[in-house]
């Protein structure tokens, strides 16, 4: 057996057996801290010494034990989670961090720390406007983040243990951002389906062995020899959290190439760094705030073109350095935050000149079929 | 083509003199640029208004224009048009009804679209929204709107209050709430000074801060008379009545409507006239937004002896002493401060009754003032915010304080596609069974 084929076993189990590292490392004695969405910030878990799990659901899973707690109006997503969870699927857990992240999560927290019944639970109350204050305030929601997991941990967590996490996690995302440049070559030297595996798996180890499974992947993937049968139309998938492979495997079986995306287990948790020559506090305070593009934060400016251009200006270097022909704008139904931007979105980009096939999803696979006809559809008017 | 709706019966005159005060808001808008004023999109119960006011900016109210056009079945085509616009009908519908109509009305260069209820709402010079712990669509739909009326500028402040957390103190935290609240309204300030080119007048935001307190403190007043037996007001009116606290907060108005609503309710507790002849069942409308467009319903409830002499939803504030405000010479830290203090006003009373919610206290709190025998909650699919947690909230009344009837009703607060009128009177029907079976078991 090679190396390559050895890395990518390993992403694979990872992937189909999510979790399951963590629990291991759990049965040795670690503490494991859950959370939810790209805006709590894993270097502090890091630096208390648990080890963070990002949650996902499951869309091969049918909601159901979640139907006698939470409403059906809330995110499909959120649900999908609370219902795995609720089903011991994160038995694992010692405790939860939920943040601010949506009206989905902020009215929810309560129903996840009353019937879940863990040890720890911390509702992280992210602000969303990124001005002066906002940032202030924020650092302070993490030195009272910081205080709660220390008491629970009975562990300090010290400056020197924020700037190792800092550096730790900046890592990880480096490694990451270097595997999507592979990505920008026609072909590309991997493929969105086994790049969507690979965001899955590596949200679900310990960021050390995160690390070690990209570097690794990086090394044999660069090593792949190109073979090209032809232009196919080059895809990026802007979204939330999906955390599953179908949609890139509708692409790829349909003859596109998921190229890119713009989804939050993706570039948006992986493209921002915390600066590391300033106060770590306000580091990470400045990096979840300012430089995370989702839409939970604001950020205004004078004009109108200017503020769509600070909200979506980085989509236009995604399109150019990854060459799109195409972009699949997913949101889920009830999600007011992406919900209300998809006009916007979707008008930027189209001034670009690139197509959008915009989808509501339900972050289940019943809706494959439906998705499948629509992105079949799509990608033949790109091949046209 | 709208379907009109059946007149509810009102059981105060105060009800009665509320159109006219929702029609001058509206028409308020329309008559602002003759009048050399500046009019923002606003949002209620976000601490702002009082800042707006101080200025003279006129708050154009959206959710009270959505609500309007629900009332009076007359929203789909707004919704339609947001629709069209890859606005998902799942979202809030207060704001996809609005989108519609800034879309319908950008379409026609500004003119209003036909026959738009009420005149329509004129076009914004400003935006205001907030992001905070109330909904998201309060900063996105501004972002949304936006999208189609480019040179209007959009504020955004941030507005938070401490989470509820059984093992965490708030008190602890509230400077840090209250001194951000405070430094984002200071934000508001100096938007609108650049935008109206006005300075702020500090003494009379002074003023109108201490009658919206004033107004505050007369509308739980007026409001607690309802405790009485039989109760002289319902929350059917209440969904009227809560228009100049919600939507007229700082201005005498607002202060003399609940003057008049004490004086009405005063004279008809003395006269022991009730919204019903025969009150059999006091319910709270614990939860959840109305149906606009249905609020016939309560009508139906009346019908079979059932009242709501409390409601949760539009008790937007309570009376200023029970917060213990610290004091302060600072309106925006009194203004950051009452807003603190209301939304955790519940907390301490959750923490001594293990297992509770604030919520839940504030529920079990009305329930025991104004006696009541069941509790309504309404579930509205388009708005997370008040709509997400009813099932537990339900579930956390039962269990810390007992057995009693609870009905959760389903339906929007704009959108009637999914109302179905058999269905939910079907529904209370055999809940006023509950309630009988209920008081027999009782006793």
């Amino acid at each position: 057996m090679n190396e390559e084929k050895s890395y990518s076993k390993r992403v694979e189990e990872e992937f189909k057996n999510y979790g399951k590292r963590v629990k291991e490392l759990k049965a040795s004695g670690k503490r494991v801290i859950g959370y939810l969405s790209p805006i709590v910030p894993v270097e502090i878990i890091t630096a208390s010494g648990a080890i963070p799990i990002r949650l996902k659901g499951d869309v091969y899973e049918a909601v159901t034990t979640a139907n006698g707690y939470m409403e059906t109006i809330v995110c499909p997503f959120v649900r999908n989670v609370f219902d795995s969870a609720l089903k011991g699927k994160y038995g694992f857990l010692d405790g939860l961090v939920m943040p601010h992240l949506c009206d989905s999560m902020d009215r929810t927290a309560d129903i996840w720390n009353y019937n879940l019944g863990l040890n720890y639970f911390h509702f992280l109350n992210v602000p969303h406007v990124t001005d002066e204050p906002s940032l202030d305030f924020f650092k302070e929601i993490l030195s009272i983040f910081i205080s709660s997991l220390e008491r629970f941990l009975e562990r300090e967590i010290r400056e020197e243990d924020l700037r190792m996490a800092i550096e730790v996690h900046n890592r990880n995302r480096g490694a990451m951002r270097k595997l999507y440049e592979l990505r920008k070559s026609e072909p590309p030297l991997i493929n969105g389906v086994e790049m969507m595996k690979v965001l899955v798996a590596t949200m679900g180890l310990p960021v050390g062995e995160s690390i070690s499974m990209v570097e690794g992947l990086i090394e044999e993937v660069s090593e792949r020899k190109l073979i090209s049968d032809g232009h196919k139309p080059r895809i990026m998938i802007i979204g939330d959290q999906i955390d599953y492979t179908s949609l890139s495997e509708t692409i790829e079986d349909g003859g596109g190439i998921h190229v890119m995306d713009d989804i939050s287990i993706g570039s948006k948790a992986y493209w921002a760094d915390v600066e590391v020559d300033k106060d770590p506090l306000y580091a990470i305070a400045e990096r979840y705030l300012r430089k995370l593009k989702l839409p939970t934060f604001v950020e205004s400016s004078d004009t109108y073109s200017e503020t769509v251009e600070k909200r979506f200006g980085y989509l236009k270097d995604f399109i150019e350095e990854f060459r799109v022909d195409g972009v699949i704008l997913v949101t889920f139904r009830y999600c007011d935050p992406y919900g209300f931007e998809v006009p916007l979105i979707k008008g930027y980009i189209e001034d670009l000149g690139i197509p959008v096939l915009y989808m509501e999803d339900e972050y289940s696979a019943s809706t494959i079929p439906r998705a499948k006809t629509r992105i079949e559809a799509f990608l033949e008017m790109l091949m046209e | 083509m709208s379907e009109e709706k059946k007149t509810r019966q009102l059981a105060t005159e105060a009800a009665g003199k509320i159109p006219k005060f929702v029609r001058g808001n509206l028409s308020a808008t329309l008559r602002a640029k003759e009048e050399g004023k500046k009019v923002a999109y606003a949002f209620i119960a976000d601490g702002q208004d009082e800042i707006l006011r101080a200025m003279d900016i006129v708050p154009a109210w959206g959710e009270s224009y959505s609500g309007i056009c629900a009332a009076k079945r007359d929203a789909e085509r707004f919704l339609q048009k947001a629709e069209s616009n890859d606005f998902s009908r799942s979202l809030c519908t207060y704001a996809t009804c609005n989108l519609g109509f800034d879309i319908w009305r950008e379409e026609l260069d500004g003119q209003m679209p036909p026959d738009a209820p009420w005149g329509g709402m004129a076009r914004p010079d400003m935006i205001i929204g907030s992001a905070q712990q109330l909904c998201d669509p309060r900063f996105k739909w501004p972002q949304a709107t936006q999208y189609y009326l480019k040179d209007v500028p959009v504020f955004i402040g941030g507005m938070y209050y401490p989470p509820w957390d059984p093992n965490t103190d708030h008190k602890q935290q509230e400077k840090l709430y209250v001194r951000y609240a405070k430094e984002e309204l200071m934000a508001l300030v100096r938007f609108c000074e650049k935008h109206t080119g006005k300075k702020m007048d500090w003494d009379r935001l002074s003023q109108i801060v201490e009658l919206s307190d004033r107004t505050c403190d007369m509308f739980i007043d007026a409001y607690e008379l309802r405790k009485a037996i039989p109760t002289p007001m319902d929350t059917g009116d209440a969904m009227n009545t809560m228009v100049p606290i919600t939507f007229n907060l700082g201005t005498e108005e607002a202060y003399n409507f609940y003057k008049d609503l004490f004086d009405e309710l005063k004279g008809k507790v003395d006269r022991g006239e009730g919204v019903v002849e025969n009150e059999r069942f006091r319910l709270i409308w614990a939860a959840g937004l109305p149906s606009w467009f249905a609020l016939n319903d309560f009508q139906y409830f009346h019908n079979k002896g059932a009242v709501f002499p409390v409601e949760v939803t539009y008790r937007v504030c309570e009376r200023t002493d029970r917060l213990d405000l610290p004091r302060t010479d600072d309106p925006l830290e009194h203004i950051a401060w009452r807003w603190v203090r209301y939304w955790t006003n519940w907390y301490e009373k959750a923490r001594k009754r293990p297992g509770s919610l604030p919520k839940v206290e504030r529920i079990i709190e009305y329930i025991e003032d104004y006696r009541c025998d069941g509790a309504v909650f309404h579930s509205a699919f388009s708005c997370r915010s008040w709509h997400a947690g009813i099932i537990q909230q339900a579930q956390v009344l039962t269990k810390v304080y007992g057995d009693i009837p609870i009905l959760i009703l389903e339906g929007d607060i704009v959108d009637i596609s999914t109302y179905n009128e058999a269905d939910t009177h079907n529904r209370i029907n055999a809940f006023i069974e509950l309630l009988e079976k209920s008081r027999e078991k009782r006793g």
